[in-house]
């Protein structure tokens, strides 16, 4: 059994170790056999290649990640409430389309997106990724699971203190759910660092791409060179393995989350 | 006095409401409907269209660049989800004991789950260089030929779905592990107590208490290999890619390359309606199905 697991540990780490140590060294070297796990030489001239358009699409990429985690946080929450802690016609029936659109791949309604975000002149900005992604039926969902743990007495207590709704949901829900919205937080800002279709739609400038899609250019050139591709491949990874290392819990709890049913 | 209470409370319902149902319907529910519309129609991104009938759909099934796509597609979801669940079981039902670097394993398998597809796929196209790359230098020095991998037709299919299940069978891995904390010890106790060995415990408690979980599993695996497209972009050829002798052009791809480099777009929402026609069967077929094997008891 445990040299399945050692296996399986080393059948995972290796393609991420390859990426780590190719970026740091020169064409030859990568290609050397046998691999050499620490770079003889290393170099850092792939990461300098890098440097006339990534900084931007490193830019872009947290500019945009940044504003769809935060619409996220906002639309999830707020729709959570509604559909937790109000009472009003037809709620239950709009709470299941919602959660039947998480069965919808987002590539089977692109073409309609697609005109709606043109008509509303906003193709090729960043605005357009930033507000189709705004929506997350996800979110709402894992949301309200949360909240509805949150006792009804507790709200109740400050209604009769003339607590207003909107008071309730800042000061005694949000508080509570630091858990739920860290989860919510970690799993859409993954999701969206990563995120190659949407931008691939609604973008085509050089200044507005973001991270994959800039790696993805890489591919339509001719003259490959490996050495850079490693150096991107890896700073686009380090940023979610970093959170990954600090906030392990709340991936697993996020992905545990989804198979409860609703 | 009554009605401007409940004016206020619609305001309130819909402040709180609003932000979400925006976006929902804008971009999700108009978006569905106008799919199916536009399907009927020969819209190619201009000003104009014509409602076509059901053209579309006859030309979708006559034309062998669809029927492949299917094809290509099935496969893929099927040995994708095999492969994945498979693995995903043996390892978690491993690392549930009590192992050495428990934790760690665990964290290890399920990272390539969250990393970006793009950078994965720039990587194995590294890694299975089919001149230079580890994997056939590797093999060369065994003495066995080395493989083409990506570039031909024959392996690039199965190519594509082995990276998929690297990256992905650590997130069903976790699933799995929720589900076997969830079950009662005591059942195996009192099995050892009856007597029970390692695989009668296996087949009569573990695999019936986790059909809940293999149930969510096998929709959650079905639904995101009909997805795959980053993979089959950075690892087939970018905007004109999807394989060699389209062996790796997915139903996904055919739709994008419709929509977005031939502007047949109502071509391309009539195939994207019937993947959410066959989206729509498959999970309610699921559904449906597991009253009869799946097993909520005693949780």
């Amino acid at each position: 059994m445990y040299l399945v697991l050692l296996i399986g540990a080393l059948g995972v780490l290796g393609p991420l170790v390859i990426v780590a140590s190719s970026a740091f060294k020169l064409e030859e070297e990568i290609f050397a056999y046998p691999m050499t796990l620490i770079p003889r030489e290393p170099v850092l001239s792939n990461f300098i290649q890098l440097e006339s358009h990534f900084p931007l699409y490193i830019w872009n990429s947290v500019k945009v990640t940044t504003s769809i985690v935060v619409l996220q946080f906002v639309t999830a929450t707020t729709g959570a409430y509604a559909f937790s802690k109000l009472t009003w016609k037809f709620r239950d029936t709009l709470f299941i389309l919602y959660i039947a659109s998480i069965m919808i791949p987002i590539q089977s309604i692109i073409i309609p997106q697609f005109i709606i975000v043109r008509n509303l002149g906003l193709y090729n900005t960043h605005a357009a990724v930033i507000l189709v992604s705004a929506f997350t039926a996800f979110g709402v969902f894992l949301c309200r699971q949360f909240f509805l743990t949150i006792p009804e007495s507790l709200l109740e207590a400050a209604r009769i203190d003339g607590a207003s709704e909107y008071r309730i949901f800042a000061q005694v829900v949000l508080p509570l759910s630091t858990p739920v919205v860290m989860t919510l937080i970690i799993f859409s800002f993954r999701y969206f660092w990563n995120d190659f279709f949407t931008p691939l739609i609604y973008l085509t400038s050089q200044s507005l791409k973001t991270l994959p899609l800039g790696m993805a250019d890489f591919v339509d050139q001719y003259n490959i060179a490996y050495g850079p591709q490693m150096a991107a491949a890896l700073i686009s990874i380090i940023p979610v393995l970093v959170v990954f290392l600090i906030g392990q819990r709340y991936f697993v709890q996020g992905v545990v989350a989804t198979g409860i049913k609703g | 006095m009554a009605k401007t209470k409940s004016a206020q409370h619609a305001f309130i319902v819909a402040s709180f409401l609003l932000p979400s149902f925006i976006g929902f319907f804008v971009f999700v529910l108009l978006p569905v409907i106008a799919t199916v519309g536009l399907s009927f129609t020969n819209y190619s991104g201009g000003r104009t269209l014509h409602l076509v009938g059901l053209t579309n759909y006859f030309s979708a099934i006559r034309s062998s660049a669809f029927l492949g796509s299917l094809w290509v597609t099935a496969r893929f979801v099927v040995f994708s989800v095999a492969f994945q669940l498979v693995l995903a079981f043996i390892f978690a039902v491993m690392l549930n004991g009590r192992v050495f670097a428990r934790t760690f394993l665990r964290g290890l398998y399920f990272l390539p789950s969250i990393l970006s597809s793009i950078a994965i796929g720039l990587a194995f196209a590294l890694i299975l260089n089919p001149k230079q790359g580890p994997v056939n230098m590797f093999l060369q020095s065994l003495g066995i030929a080395k493989q083409p991998w990506l570039t031909s037709p024959k392996s690039a299919l199965g190519t594509l779905i082995f990276v998929t299940v690297w990256q992905s069978f650590g997130y069903y891995m976790v699933l799995f592990l929720a589900g076997l904390q969830s079950i009662n010890p005591n059942l195996y106790e009192c099995a050892e107590l009856d007597g029970a060995g390692l695989l009668r415990k296996l087949l009569s408690i573990t695999i019936p208490m986790l059909t809940p979980t293999t149930f969510f599993c096998i929709t959650t695996a079905i639904i995101k290999g009909f997805q795959v497209f980053d993979l089959v972009y950075i690892m087939t050829g970018g905007q004109q890619g999807g394989g060699p002798a389209r062996s790796t052009t997915v139903l996904i791809y055919d739709i994008y390359r419709n929509a977005f480099s031939s502007f047949r777009m109502g071509y391309a929402s009539a195939e994207a309606t019937i993947l959410l026609i066959v989206l729509l069967v498959i999970t309610t077929v699921q559904y449906r199905s597991q009253k009869g094997w799946v097993s909520y008891e005693a949780t």
